[in-house]
């Protein structure tokens, strides 16, 4: 845990200024997206999403956590991810076309980012030892956000990614006390259920075995399970 | 007694059924059985020689000796359980009610027409069941959790790049990889976490191809058999040629 804690001071240390731009660039960028999605801004927001994941995998974990055990590893992990960006920047898969439905909540996950320096001063934590919003966890909510607000057609391959990012999140809640992760791993629930739900109304006219009301039933009572057992987790969390 | 066309009507309707049967994953006495039984139900004789990839159906008449042949390339079809148990109970119904050709086919296509499974309820149902072969294993729940999620991802690849045609060897090998490399990410929790590598890859042992290419040699078709299990060992090693990669990228103590 003391490891963990003193790479992150190093890395806001060393990078502050550095984070700083980023997050600006990150910020106007999302309200073009919002305002003017030509396709220079969308190709632009999908070339940002490249270096950033490039920047936690580099940056991050190569350079800053060397003392932790297996941080290339995670830097393999983010370097994928980036790769699929750059994918799908070259096919244009995902076209960034907004979607109204989910609004209050892609609001809420772009908070999130913000969240995290606040909740960690909350709890008596001072920079540079505290998360900030260029880190792992927080680049993993801003893009579900991102991606819930412009959710007609999105990489499905992205979303399971940042969904396996949470659940290693969620499970460092308690190997290194970072009771911050636990806003990703609640924002992922909704998040997962709402673009399942949304794939299998795009499916609707295909017909297949369950049905899609079935499947539906089937994807809310999985949620639900994940849900439970982060509320318990909650639970402990406070009454610990 | 069948004219010499009606003959040619029962070899194509035999013909389109044993492929599919030998396409979704039927072994092959199974297969001969099924279109024999048929074919007898329409007072012919049917004689069948099956390879991997294409198969030969003569159809004799029973009152005229005339025979019928006919050779054709075997498709690839997604195995499923169901189509099979259907077209088998297809043939019986057939033996039993002596059904004619026409209601054979109107019953042959509602059956290829039932709905397939969705494929992303499918991708959940792999993704537990992986989870349970790394519990069988002895993984925790942290690593099971891992699991589930490490088989979304790889399986969701390979349906992807299945999708796109990409040759099938490299489709198990970068889903394997992807698997693997994805459920290594365990490693930097305190849980079971070799156990959730080994079993991430799990869901892509070609079970059905194995087990059939075993019963193929019991029971004496060797050839198919052989190439069956040939077939299977190869994608085993795909798998373990993904899995190398991962262990060889995160090197430390396990390679």
């Amino acid at each position: 845990m003391e490891v963990f804690w003193k790479t992150i001071a190093q890395y806001n240390e060393g990078t502050w200024i550095a984070q700083i731009v980023i997050t600006v660039v990150g910020i106007l960028l999302t309200i073009l997206l919002y305002q003017k999605p030509t396709l220079l801004v969308k190709r632009l927001m999908k070339g940002y999403m490249v270096f950033l994941n490039s920047w936690i995998s580099i940056v991050y974990y190569m350079i800053y956590c060397g003392d932790r055990n297996y941080n290339y590893i995670l830097a393999i992990f983010w370097g994928i991810i980036a790769l699929i960006w750059l994918w799908d920047l070259i096919t244009n898969y995902t076209p960034f076309e907004r979607y109204h439905k989910y609004d209050k909540l892609t609001y809420i996950l772009y908070a999130m980012p913000f969240l995290y320096p606040l909740l960690s001063w909350a709890r008596g934590m001072e920079f540079p030892m505290m998360t900030t919003c260029v880190m792992p966890c927080s680049v993993a909510v801003f893009t579900i956000g991102l991606l819930l607000a412009f959710s007609r057609k999105v990489n499905l391959l992205v979303i399971l990614f940042l969904c396996h990012w949470a659940l290693i999140a969620f499970s460092k809640v308690y190997v290194y006390k970072i009771p911050e992760d636990l806003l990703l791993a609640s924002a992922t629930v909704p998040a997962i259920y709402l673009f399942f739900k949304n794939y299998f109304d795009q499916n609707l006219h295909k017909e297949t075995k369950p049905s899609a009301k079935y499947t539906n039933w089937i994807l809310i009572a999985l949620c639900l399970a994940i849900g439970i057992f982060l509320s318990i987790t909650i639970f402990h969390e406070l009454a610990g | 007694m069948n004219s010499p066309n009606e003959l040619k009507e029962i070899t194509r309707f035999l013909l389109e059924y044993a492929n599919r049967l030998m396409g979704s994953g039927v072994h092959t006495s199974r297969v001969i059985r099924n279109t024999r039984r048929i074919g007898k139900s329409l007072d012919v004789d049917v004689k069948m020689s099956l390879f991997q990839k294409t198969m030969v159906v003569s159809v004799c008449d029973i009152d005229s000796t005339e025979v019928y042949n006919e050779v054709a390339i075997i498709p690839a079809f997604p195995i499923s359980f169901e189509l099979n148990a259907e077209l088998s109970a297809l043939s019986w119904e057939a033996y039993d009610n002596h059904l004619p050709l026409d209601t054979l086919w109107e019953k042959y296509e509602k059956i290829i027409a039932r709905p397939k499974m969705d494929p992303l309820c499918t991708l959940f149902l792999v993704g537990f069941a992986n989870a349970s072969f790394c519990a069988l294993f002895g993984g925790d729940w942290t690593a099971r959790l891992i699991v589930f999620s490490a088989t979304l991802i790889g399986f969701y690849v390979k349906q992807i790049m299945q999708k796109k045609k990409i040759n099938h060897y490299l489709v198990f090998i970068v889903s394997a990889f992807i698997a693997s490399m994805v459920a290594s990410s365990a490693l930097t929790l305190e849980t079971t976490a070799e156990i959730a590598i080994a079993t991430s890859v799990l869901y892509l042992v070609p079970g059905v191809p194995l087990l059939n290419g075993v019963i193929d040699i019991v029971e004496g078709h060797v050839l198919t058999g052989c190439t069956r299990l040939i077939q299977a060992l190869l994608l085993v090693l795909c798998i373990s040629v993904g899995l190398s990669c991962t262990l060889m990228l995160i090197r430390n103590s396990l390679l």
